[in-house]
């Protein structure tokens, strides 16, 4: 005897046999759940249907016309056919269409051997075409941006990317031209493609229309191994496919995750494994004689930082330091911070190494306080300087898909987002006045009545001026409205080195203070790993005197970055997609790596060099697993920076795309990237005379930098914004560690030899 | 205009064929805006709606829906709900809602008052073709004069209710004048017609119920609340017909519902041109099956019409006589088709110009003796197949050209074969 079913569920039958769903599940998914496989294009299970492709086409008991199995909702007692006669005619007619114009690019597609056009063809499609006319002729392929390339001949209409920006990443980066059989993809503004989730369209296009510039013609799906893995760039920890050949990885793409990255991934995890294989990768270590880093044996290396670090302890506790974090696993970072706390006996070490010591970023835990899943159900969503999809672009997707069901998004910034248009309000202000505009959020309607209010501050917010004040604000207004806090600070694994206790020990600096000390000569040697501080310290002079207070620097590095240049000792480190092991993600949550690749040369893991160092220093030391220090979560802010405003500021905000050590290897991120820039509001390039794209002088108290202008109103007035990352633009040098906003002149630069016209 | 035979009891050319219409003076010493008054100020909406039941009045724009039904889809209690007016007239050889919005833009606006305070909603957007360049201005003069005497805006006639009405032109597409089309360009979108259910009258502009409705469907409803529902009923119902082709007197008609076909062209259009026969006529746009010379008699409303394998559509009669060849006629056909295929769905976009390929090779002297059999197979995958009525319009016409003038298709593929080729 059947269970009686649940009033919510309903029963039909599909090809004869019963099914049983919940009311308002479709007949395709209905079927999907019994295993009955019904072809589609246009349906993608994170969209609504559309039933534009009508390849789901079956018969329905009492219906006169055949209908779209992805869009008719199942219902008591239906009875549906996938392979009646009707339906066979059917889906030969919808292949031979789609086929009629359809190139025969199957043996140099990209997706050939994954494609689903291919496939259904095979299984469903008649076998021969009566078409004799013409077939459509387009140009091949269309670049549509750096990683994007567009064959219109081979697209089937099925509307999956356009509807990709407008309902999952709010960009509507693609959308339909033309009518009719003129229908064509294509950019809405000029090209490029603005987005930073194309990759995405890439992988749901289920033909090979879309395709990506970087992968183009270099493999094909049957030669390829897939790696499961992370990715490390921003944080937000998505799930990734690592497709090696030849070991070499070749690209990326998103493992399905539902409670981190659902099935998406952002451009830079997209197209950002290219550093791995770059050309320029550290293979063996490097010493620095006479005057010159040459090459070493890793006895010889060792040997050298080994000695040092028994001089310096000879000499006292507490003599050396270490910086970074960022670019190690989790195990990593478990063993750099035993090898210092317990081998070398320091408790200078950080991996907080942009952090200023004014701001509000050392006060506190960075990461999420809840999980991303709990984030994603809340109601009311603030984010206070920070920007999202240029910080956490797929944390942005969760934080859509909610205001899509209803909730509220609230920006505090100093900068208009480009996300804003999904903003119930917008409140802006230059970056030194963003704390009344916070203070002020308590009286908001919306605010105040939601029931699961999420607050998320970001770097712009924490690191600024008002650091202190805005994290007071903003503390006080969750706790007014019983909503939730997020430090929205940190990239890579910096929430691993937190949780694996590369944090100052008892007594131990923070990493300003370690730089302070360094400059101060209370270290004999400096030790970085997993971080390039000569870039990534904001106040650049601080960094230049560390190191030449500090008479012995050692580096892990997988390129020869700044930092590198300036070591005493560079050992060659092994990049992330070599490594096994784990990181942590900004909830907090464990992610495990897979090694997709063997590194270059003699690289080692970062682990496996505190141990050996360890080794030498007479402990031996195991590292299967990472063992876990509780970071001390406090939130004590210092103290307001006081002083005059000055009328122009410069303020350096951080951009997905940048010419940084990794993705400045990768092809497409490059591009990407594009040059250096800074953005001066109208009003105030009127004043300066600036002009856009015209060359500009920034002048500081300290420094000055020539780069091109944007006159543009995403900057506010009285506040030139500039990126980081970016060569030949020291945003680091521009200004020193202070609590007072730094001021800032533009100045119009003649073009060589021109006249101004 | 004097050349046009009007009827004797027209009670909706009376209103445009009079000059000075489009004034509000005129409109109203001639008893304008009395309906809208009683409505907005007298009757109940349920009286309203059973008057508009009993004149058994049905959407003109193509779909033929009982109005008054619509209405009660509406939700009663919804916060927010439109009315949207289509305007978008693109259906070849439709031209009554253009004689309607030119000759008489306040009976539009007095249909749209009716509608809206009935259903209840506040505001209306007047989705109008883009070529209606003169009626645009006319509709925009008489929405301000009709706004200057109170009628339209806040607390029309005197009464509780607000009505704001906006004009939006349309950007040129025949899909657009396709509800759910017409309510996503409306939105800001491309117009590509919405899954239905839901239907507009549950979740329409912005998802709030709405009330889309044909230009001369609301032209009607000032003469049904004047006159009352049996007496429009006994004055026809009247409905407007466009009448083109190759008649003496193209133009728009008043006749009433089931009016012959044979009276349409030869009483009221002035026949066929001199020397020339009768040959078909669509009775309801392209997207309605011809009929021929054996049809003449067939009754003009939508039952005797589907018994004739055909429809009223929107009553646009195109005449074509026997100096047309009916190949070229079905190629103009489709290709109208392929054109405005709006490309959402694969066998609409695919076959209409898969289709116009072939008629474009037959007409080119290159046709094959199994290109009949072949586009009776492209339009046999197409039908039921098309996600809206656009692409499903074309397979029967197709397949009953091939059928009653074969002779003629196969003399062109004749032709060809013998032109050396
Ligand atoms: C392809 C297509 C084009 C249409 N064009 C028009 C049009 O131009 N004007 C119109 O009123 N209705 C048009 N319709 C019908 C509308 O979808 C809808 O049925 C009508 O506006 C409802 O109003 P009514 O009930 O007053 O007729 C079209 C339908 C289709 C399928
Ligand atoms: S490019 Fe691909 S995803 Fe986009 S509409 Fe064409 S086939 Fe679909
Ligand atoms: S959102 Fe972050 S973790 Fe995800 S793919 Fe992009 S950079 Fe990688
Ligand atoms: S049938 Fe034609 S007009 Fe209608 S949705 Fe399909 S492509 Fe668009
Ligand atoms: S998958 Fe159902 S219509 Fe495309």
């Amino acid at each position: 005897m059947a269970a009686e079913a649940p009033r919510t569920a309903v029963t039909l039958m599909i090809d004869g046999r019963g099914i049983t769903v919940p009311k308002g599940t479709t007949v395709y998914q209905a079927a999907r759940s019994a295993g009955v496989d019904i072809p589609i294009f246009c349906y993608h299970d994170r969209m609504p249907p559309l039933g534009a492709c009508r390849m789901c086409l079956v018969e329905v008991q009492k219906m006169s016309k055949l209908q779209t199995a992805c869009t008719l909702e199942a219902s008591e007692g239906m009875v549906v056919s996938t392979t009646s006669p009707a339906v066979r005619a059917a889906q030969e007619s919808m292949l031979e269409l789609l086929l009629i114009n359809h190139p025969l690019d199957c043996p140099i597609c990209d997706k050939g051997g994954e494609c689903p056009l291919q496939d259904q063809a095979f299984r469903y499609g008649p076998g021969r075409s009566r078409f004799i006319e013409a077939k459509r002729d387009h140009a091949k392929p269309l670049s549509l941006g750096p990683v994007l390339a567009l064959d219109r001949e081979r697209c089937i209409l099925c509307w999956r990317c356009v509807r990709f920006g407008e309902i999952i990443a709010g960009d509507d980066a693609l959308k339909g031209f033309e009518r009719g059989f003129a229908s064509e993809v294509g950019t809405p503004r000029a090209l490029p493609v603005e987005s930073k989730f194309i990759g995405n369209t890439i992988a749901i296009c289920p033909v090979g229309a879309l395709t990506s510039r970087t992968y183009r013609f270099r493999a094909r799906p049957w030669d390829i191994d897939p790696v499961a893995s992370t990715c490390t760039y921003c944080g937000v920890g998505c799930s990734v496919w690592l497709d090696v050949r030849g070991g070499e990885i070749l690209r990326t793409r998103a493992r399905e995750e539902p409670e981190v990255n659902d099935a998406w991934l952002c451009d830079l995890g997209f197209f950002g494994h290219g550093y791995v294989a770059a050309g320029d990768r550290l293979t063996t270590p490097l010493v620095r004689r006479e005057g010159r880093l040459q090459e070493a044996s890793w006895d010889e290396a060792l040997d050298l930082v080994a000695e040092r670090l028994r001089a310096s302890a000879e000499r006292g506790p507490g003599r050396v330091a270490f910086l970074g974090g960022r670019r190690l696993s989790n195990e990593d970072a478990s063993a750099a911070a035993g090898f210092f706390r317990d081998v070398v006996g320091t408790p200078h070490l950080d991996h907080r190494v942009d952090a200023p010591p004014d701001g509000a970023s050392l006060g506190v835990s960075w990461g999420l306080r809840s999980s991303l899943e709990d984030l994603g159900r809340g109601d009311v969503f603030v984010l206070v300087g920070c920007d999202i999809t240029e910080e956490y672009p797929v944390l942005w997707l969760r934080i859509k898909a909610a205001i899509d069901r209803g909730a509220s998004l609230v920006i505090v910034h100093a900068k208009r987002l480009e996300i804003r248009r999904h903003a119930r309000r917008e409140l802006l202000d230059r970056h030194d006045r963003l704390a009344p505009l916070v203070a002020a959020l308590a009286a908001d309607e919306t605010v105040a009545s939601g029931e699961r209010v999420h607050v998320l501050l970001g770097r712009l917010a924490m690191d600024g001026p008002d650091g202190p004040n805005l994290l007071r604000s903003a503390d006080s207004l969750v706790r007014r409205v019983n909503g939730t806090l997020h430090i929205a600070r940190g990239r890579g694994n910096d929430f691993g080195a937190q949780r694996f206790g590369l944090l100052p020990g008892e007594g131990g600096m923070a990493a300003p203070g370690i730089l302070q000390g360094a400059a101060a000569g209370a270290f004999d040697l400096l030790y970085v790993a997993g971080s390039d501080p000569a870039t990534a310290v904001t106040d650049g002079a601080a960094w230049e005197s560390a190191r030449s207070g500090v008479g012995f620097l050692v580096v892990h590095e997988a390129f020869l970055s700044e930092t590198a240049q300036a070591a005493d000792v560079v050992l060659p480190a092994l990049v992330l997609p070599e490594k096994d092991g784990t990181v942590t993600n900004l909830e907090g949550r464990t992610l495990a790596l897979r090694a997709a690749v063997k590194g270059p040369g003699q690289a080692r893991a970062d682990r496996e060099i505190f141990d050996l160092l360890a080794a030498r220093m007479g402990v031996v030391r195991g590292h299967d697993t990472a063992t876990r220090i509780e970071p001390v979560a406090r939130i004590e802010p210092a103290a307001a920076g006081a002083g005059a405003s000055p009328s122009l500021i410069v303020v350096v905000a951080d951009r997905l795309f940048t010419q940084g050590s990794m993705a400045g290897r990768c092809r497409g991120l490059i591009e990407l990237a594009g040059t250096a820039h800074c953005l001066i509001h109208p009003a105030d390039a009127a004043r300066a005379g600036v002009t856009d794209l015209g060359l500009v002088e920034m002048v500081t108290e300290h420094a000055s930098v020539v780069v091109q202008a944007r006159v543009s109103d995403v900057t506010l007035p009285g506040q030139v914004l500039v990126h980081r990352g970016y060569d030949g633009v020291p945003v680091h040098a521009l200004a020193r560690w202070s609590p007072a906003p730094a001021g800032v002149e533009v100045r119009p630069v003649a073009p060589p030899g021109g006249e101004t016209p | 205009m004097a050349t046009e035979a009007a009827m004797p009891e027209s009670v909706l050319l009376r209103w445009v064929r009079t000059e000075g219409m489009a004034e509000i003076e005129q409109y109203r010493r001639a008893g304008g805006y009395d309906a809208a008054r009683r409505v907005a100020t007298e009757l109940t909406p349920d009286q309203v709606i059973e008057m508009v039941a009993a004149s058994g009045l049905r959407g003109k724009g193509g779909a033929g829906f009982p109005t008054a039904q619509k209405w009660k889809f509406i939700p009663k209690a919804a916060p927010v709900k439109y009315v949207v007016v289509n305007g978008d007239e693109g259906e070849p050889g439709t031209f009554k809602d253009r004689t309607l919005i030119e000759g008489c833009p306040h009976l539009l606006v007095e249909g749209i008052l009716i509608a809206a305070v009935t259903i209840g909603a506040r505001k209306v957007y007047i989705y109008l073709r883009r070529e209606f360049y003169r009626g645009r201005l006319l509709l925009d003069a008489a929405i301000a004069q009709a706004r200057a005497a109170g009628f339209v805006g806040e607390r029309i006639f005197g009464s509780d209710h607000a009505v704001e009405i906006v004009v939006h032109p349309g950007a040129g597409a025949y899909i657009a004048g396709e509800e759910t089309a017409l309510l996503e360009s409306l939105e800001g979108r491309r117009a590509m017609p919405r899954q239905r259910p839901p239907f507009p009258a549950v979740a329409g502009l912005y998802q709030q119920p709405t009330l889309v409705q044909n230009v001369e469907t609301l032209c009607h409803l000032p003469v049904i609340i004047g006159l009352g529902p049996e007496r429009y009923k006994e004055l026809g119902p009247p409905v407007l017909f466009s009448v083109s082709g190759a008649v003496v007197r193209p133009g728009v008609y008043e006749a009433p519902l089931g009016v012959t076909l044979r009276s349409l062209i030869f009483d009221h259009a002035g026949g066929m041109r001199p020397g020339r026969r009768f040959k078909a006529a669509f009775p309801g746009g392209v997207s309605s099956v011809f009929l021929t010379e054996a049809d003449l008699d067939v009754k003009m409303d939508p039952d005797s019409l589907r018994q004739a394998g055909t429809m009223l559509g929107s009553a646009a009669v195109i005449v074509v006589d026997d100096s047309a060849d009916m190949v070229e006629v079905m190629a103009r056909a489709v290709e109208f088709y392929r054109d405005e295929s709006c490309g959402k769905c694969t066998p609409c976009r695919e076959g209409t110009a898969w289709i116009a390929q072939v008629f474009e090779r037959i007409l080119h002297g290159r046709g094959r003796s199994e290109d009949l059999a072949l586009l009776e197979g492209i339009a046999g995958g197409m039908t039921g197949t098309c996600f809206c009525p656009l692409g499903e319009s074309v397979p029967p016409g197709l397949v009953a050209s091939l059928r009653l003038f074969r002779d003629e298709y196969e003399r062109r593929i004749a032709a060809g074969a013998t032109d050396g080729r």
